[in-house]
C-alpha cells in the first residue's frame, strides 16, 4: 500500500478517488454530483488544462519550465479562429505549425546562447499575449462557423467530446512515447542529470528544442480547439490557464527536479483538479472556497514530495520534545536507548 | 595486508565471471596490420595551451590485456593525454594509432566509435533512469523502440563479467552504491565494445571492499584482452593492479617501466623529479590542555557511545572505512548532524551539537574532503574565498575596506602557500590542492583554541599538494590549534595522525598512540574487528 502511494503515477489517481468519496459525502445523497453532467464538465475542462499540463509537464520532466504555454493558448486560439473559417483543420494545422516553430526557436536559444527557460518563456508568454492582442486587433472576434463549434463539443458517448477525445489522445501518445521509445528515455535522463546524460552521449542539444516544441505544439492545440468550441477568440481569455496547468503537473507527479513523472500521472493530476473545480460547483459551492480547496490539495502534495521528509519529519518533533514536553537529557537517553 | 586478503577476493570473483559476448574477441583478431601487441599508442604527442605546453613529445603503447598505470602530479599532463584520447582535444602535433594504424579522434563520439572509452570521476550515470537504460544510454546502436531483450541481456552479461550480477537491471540506478555505480558505468564501455579503458582516479570516493571489486572487474576486462588506463594518485593501487607505470612529469614522458624492482619512494622520485623529502612531517612535540571532549556521543543509526579527547597542538585521525560513521562523527561535530546527542566540551565548555553556527562561533572550523559541495564558493575569486568568514573585522559601519580585505587576504595566502597574484583568480580554476589550501586558509582563526575537524582532507589530491598540507596541518598544531580528521587513506593515517582511533560500523575498536600505530593493526581494525578493545 505503502508502495502504491509513494508510485509518483499512481498517486493522483488515489487522491482522484479520496476526493470523489469526500464530494459524494458532502453531496449527501442529493445526487448532484454523481451525473453525467459532472463527468462531461470534469472532462471539457480536461480538454482545456490538458495539453497544456502536459507540455509544460515535459519541460518540467527535462527540468526547464515553459511558461509560454499560457501566451500560445491565446494566440494559437486567435490564429485558428482567424484562419480556419473556411477549412477549420487548416485553422488548427496553422495554429500547432505556429506553436512548433515558437518551441523549437525558444529551445534553440536556451541551447545556443545558454539560457535558463524562466526567462525566455517569460519573455514568450509577454510576446505571444500582446501578438494575440495584435493580430484581433484587441477585439473579440467570433468565429462564424458554429456547426464546427457543436461538432467540437457533442458529447460523445454520454461523456467525451471530440476535444477530450483529442486531448486524451495526446496523453496516450506521449505516455508510449515517453516510457517505450529511446528518445523518450534520453528526456529524462536530460531532466535527471542533464551533464551525466550529455557525457554519456545524449545529445540534449537536441532534446532541448524538440520538448519545447512539444509544448508549444500541444499549447496551440488546445487552444485551438477551445477557440472553435467557444466560436470566439480573444486576447484577454486565455492567459490564466497557466497556473492550473502547473498546479496539475505537480499534483500529477512531476518533480521540479526534473527526470520524474509520467504523462499518465499527469492525466491523474489534471482530473484531480478538474473533478474539485466541476464536482464543488455541482454542489454549490462558492468560487472563493474552490480556490482554497484546490491550493489546500496542492501544498499537500508539494510536502509529500520533499526530498527528505522523513528526516527533517523526524527533527521537528525532536525539537518539539526538547522545546516543550521534556527536558532535554531525558529525550536524547530514550532515543539512543530506542536505537539499540 | 589489504592486498594479500584482496587477492582471495579476486580469485573469488574472477572464477564466477562469464565471457562477454565471443563476437568481440573474434573482431579483435581480425583487426588488420600494424604492432599487434598495442591496443591503442601515441606518437610524439603534443599539445599547447597559450604558452603553456601541457604535452612534450609523448609516446606511449599500450598493449592488449594490459593495466597501465598512468602517475603524476597535478598539472603534469595525465588529464590533457585522456583528452586527447578521448577526442576532447585535438593535438598539436603527434598522432594515435590503434592497431597500429593512425586514426582521427576529433570528438568524444568518434573515441566511442573507436573503442576508446572513459570512466571519468564524476560518473555519467542517470540517477532516475534504471540500471538498464544507464548502460544502453548513448549507445549508438540502440533501436528506437528501445526496449530489447536482447540488449537486456547483454547487458546483464556485461555485469555478471564484472562480478556484479547481483545488480538489479530495473533498480533505478540512485539506489545504487558508488561502487556499484562504478561497475555500472564499466558495464556500459563494455557494451559499447570498449577496447581500451581509461579509468580516472576510480577509487576516489570508494571503500577498500569496493576497491577490491573493482579490481577483481579490471582482471575480468584484462583476461577479455582489453586494455586498461588506470589514473591515480595512490600509488599502492599501482603496485595492486597494474603491468607497468608510466610517469609522466610537467608534460613529458619521464619513464615507462616495469613495477617489480621500483619501490615506492623511487616512484615517488620519478613523480616529482627530486628526492621524496619528508613527506609526513614529525609529530606534535608537547600536548597541551585538552581543547575538545566527547563523551557517549551518539548518532541514531550510525555511531553509538563514541567518546574521544583531543588536545591542542596535536592531530587525532578518526580511521574507518566508508559508511564506518568517522565521517559524520566529524560532520556532527561541526553542528551539521540535526540529530546528534552527547556531552561534548570545547575549551572546558559544555556544547550543544546540532547547530553549526554555535559551533563556529566556540571556534570549531570544518574541512570538507567534497570541495565542490562544502568547501570553496567556486565561482567567488581566491580573495573572497580567504575572507569569507572575517567580513565583520575588515568592514566599517557595515561597509567592506577593500584595502583592508586585500591585505588581509595577501597574508591568508602566503601563510597557507597560495600565490598572491592569483588572488583574483575564481576558486574553480585553482587545483584540487590550492581550492584545499583555501579551504584552509578561510578556517584560520585568531580565537586562542581553536578547532579543526577535516574530513579526507586529501581526497583527490596529488603527491606534492599532500605534502604541503600535511606541512599545514602541523603548522596549525604549533599554534595551539587541536585537528581531528576523519580518513579512511591509510598511508595518510599512519602518516599523520599523533593519536589513531579506528572505527568500525559506529562502534571505536582501537586507540593508538603515533608510537604504537601501524598499518597491519589498523587494517585489522577497520576491517576484521577484534572482540575485545585494548
Amino acid at each position: 500500500m505503502l508502495a502504491l502511494v509513494a508510485n509518483r503515477s499512481v498517486r493522483p489517481y488515489l487522491l482522484l478517488v479520496i476526493i470523489a468519496v469526500a464530494l459524494w459525502i458532502f453531496d449527501r445523497g442529493r445526487g448532484q454530483f454523481f451525473t453525467t453532467a459532472t463527468a462531461f464538465s470534469v472532462l471539457q475542462q480536461f480538454a482545456t488544462i490538458g495539453p497544456i499540463a502536459l507540455g509544460l509537464g515535459l519541460s518540467m520532466i527535462i527540468r526547464e519550465f515553459d511558461l509560454s504555454v499560457g501566451g500560445m493558448l491565446s494566440l494559437s486560439g486567435c490564429i485558428a479562429v482567424l484562419t480556419g473559417a473556411h477549412y477549420p483543420a487548416l485553422g488548427v494545422a496553422l495554429a500547432v505549425l505556429c506553436g512548433l516553430v515558437w518551441g523549437a526557436f525558444q529551445g534553440t536559444m536556451m541551447v545556443w546562447l545558454r539560457l535558463g527557460s524562466i526567462g525566455v518563456t517569460l519573455g514568450g508568454l509577454l510576446t505571444l499575449g500582446g501578438l494575440a492582442y495584435v493580430v484581433t486587433g484587441n477585439l473579440s472576434i467570433s468565429y462564424p462557423r458554429m456547426d464546427v463549434a457543436l461538432a467540437v463539443n457533442n458529447p460523445v458517448l454520454h461523456v467525451f467530446s471530440l476535444r477530450s477525445l483529442v486531448a486524451l489522445a495526446a496523453f496516450l501518445a506521449a505516455a508510449f512515447f515517453m516510457a517505450r521509445t529511446r528518445a523518450g528515455r534520453d528526456v529524462y535522463a536530460t531532466g535527471s542529470d542533464r551533464r551525466a546524460a550529455m557525457v554519456a552521449g545524449v545529445r540534449t542539444a537536441a532534446i532541448l528544442p524538440a520538448v519545447f516544441a512539444c509544448s508549444g505544439m500541444l499549447a496551440a492545440l488546445g487552444g485551438a480547439l477551445l477557440s472553435y468550441s467557444l466560436a470566439a477568440a480573444s486576447g484577454v481569455a486565455l492567459t490564466d490557464a497557466l497556473v492550473p496547468a502547473t498546479a496539475s503537473a505537480i499534483i500529477g507527479g512531476v518533480s521540479l527536479t526534473g527526470g520524474k513523472g509520467t504523462p499518465i500521472g499527469i492525466v491523474g493530476g489534471v482530473l484531480v483538479l478538474c473533478l474539485l473545480s466541476a464536482g464543488l460547483n455541482a454542489i454549490g459551492t462558492p468560487p472563493a472556497v474552490q480556490d482554497v480547496v484546490t491550493g489546500g490539495v496542492l501544498l499537500a502534495v508539494a510536502i509529500a514530495d520533499a526530498v527528505d521528509l522523513d528526516p527533517r519529519l523526524f527533527a521537528m518533533r525532536r525539537y518539539w520534545a526538547e522545546m516543550f514536553v521534556r527536558p532535554a537529557e531525558s529525550v536524547r537517553s530514550a532515543d539512543t536507548s530506542a536505537a539499540e | 595486508m589489504a592486498k594479500k586478503s584482496g587477492v582471495n577476493v579476486t580469485a573469488a570473483y574472477t572464477a564466477e565471471a562469464v565471457p562477454l559476448v565471443a563476437r568481440d574477441a573474434a573482431a579483435d583478431r581480425d583487426e588488420p596490420g600494424g604492432n599487434v601487441a598495442s591496443a591503442v599508442a601515441v606518437r610524439h604527442l603534443s599539445k599547447s595551451f597559450g604558452p603553456i605546453a601541457a604535452l612534450k613529445d609523448v609516446s606511449l603503447d599500450i598493449g592488449s590485456g594490459e593495466i597501465r598505470g598512468i602517475c603524476g602530479e597535478n598539472g603534469a599532463g595525465k588529464s590533457t593525454l585522456v583528452k586527447i584520447l578521448t577526442g576532447v582535444y585535438r593535438p598539436d602535433a603527434g598522432n594515435v594509432l590503434i592497431g597500429g594504424a593512425a586514426v582521427s579522434v576529433a570528438t568524444p563520439r568518434q573515441a566511442q566509435e573507436l573503442g576508446i572509452a572513459i570512466v571519468a570521476q564524476e560518473l555519467s550515470l542517470c540517477p532516475d533512469l534504471s540500471v538498464e537504460d544507464n548502460i544502453w544510454l548513448g549507445s549508438l546502436h540502440v533501436p528506437f523502440l528501445h526496449k530489447r531483450p536482447d540488449l537486456r541481456r547483454r547487458a546483464a552479461e556485461a555485469l555478471a563479467l564484472l562480478g556484479a550480477g547481483h545488480i538489479d537491471l530495473d533498480t533505478p540506478v540512485t539506489n545504487l552504491s558508488m561502487g556499484e555505480r562504478q561497475l555500472v558505468e564499466i558495464a556500459r564501455l563494455l557494451t559499447r565494445d570498449a577496447r581500451v579503458l581509461i579509468l580516472d582516479e576510480p577509487t576516489a570516493t570508494l571503500t577498500d571492499i569496493e576497491i577490491e571489486r573493482i579490481f577483481a572487474a579490471l582482471l575480468a576486462v584484462k583476461r577479455e584482452g582489453r586494455s586498461v588506463v588506470y589514473i591515480t594518485h595512490r600509488l599502492a593501487e599501482v603496485y595492486a593492479i597494474c603491468d607497468r607505470v608510466s610517469v609522466l612529469r610537467n608534460g613529458e614522458l619521464v619513464t615507462t617501466t616495469s613495477l617489480k624492482g621500483l619501490d615506492r619512494s623511487a616512484l615517488i622520485e620519478l613523480m616529482l623529479g627530486r628526492p621524496s623529502d619528508e613527506m609526513y612531517p614529525e609529530e606534535a612535540r608537547a600536548r597541551g590542555a585538552p581543547a575538545l571532549v566527547v563523551e557517549g556521543m551518539s548518532l541514531p543509526g550510525i555511531v553509538n557511545d563514541f567518546s574521544m579527547k583531543v588536545h591542542r597542538g596535536e592531530i587525532l585521525c578518526i580511521a574507518g572505512q566508508v559508511g564506518s560513521g568517522a565521517a559524520e562523527i566529524v560532520a556532527a561535530l561541526a553542528g551539521l548532524v540535526h540529530d546528534a546527542g552527547g556531552r561534548v566540551t570545547v575549551n572546558g565548555r559544555p556544547l550543544k551539537l546540532g547547530s553549526s553556527v554555535r559551533a563556529a562561533q566556540r571556534g570549531i572550523m570544518f574541512v570538507s574532503g567534497d570541495r565542490a559541495a562544502e568547501g570553496v564558493f567556486r565561482r567567488l575569486s581566491v580573495l573572497q574565498n580567504l575572507v569569507a568568514t572575517r567580513l565583520r573585522d575588515h568592514s566599517l559601519l557595515g561597509f567592506l575596506r577593500g584595502g583592508a580585505l586585500r591585505k588581509a587576504a595577501a597574508h591568508l595566502a602566503a601563510r597557507v602557500g597560495i600565490d598572491r597574484r592569483r588572488l583574483n583568480a575564481r576558486a574553480e580554476e585553482l587545483s584540487g590542492g590550492n581550492q584545499q589550501k583555501l579551504a584552509f586558509g578561510r578556517s584560520i582563526e585568531r580565537q586562542a583554541g581553536a578547532i579543526l575537524l577535516m574530513n579526507e582532507p586529501t581526497r583527490g589530491i596529488d603527491v606534492g599538494a599532500r605534502a604541503e598540507i600535511y606541512r599545514l596541518m602541523r603548522g596549525f598544531c604549533e599554534d595551539g590549534y587541536a585537528l581531528v580528521m576523519a580518513s579512511s587513506d591509510l598511508e595518510e593515517i599512519v602518516g599523520v595522525g599523533d593519536v589513531v582511533i579506528t572505527l568500525y560500523r559506529g562502534r571505536r575498536i582501537g586507540h593508538y598512540r603515533r608510537s604504537e600505530v601501524s598499518m597491519h593493526r589498523i587494517v585489522a581494525d577497520i576491517t576484521h574487528p577484534r572482540e575485545t578493545t585494548p
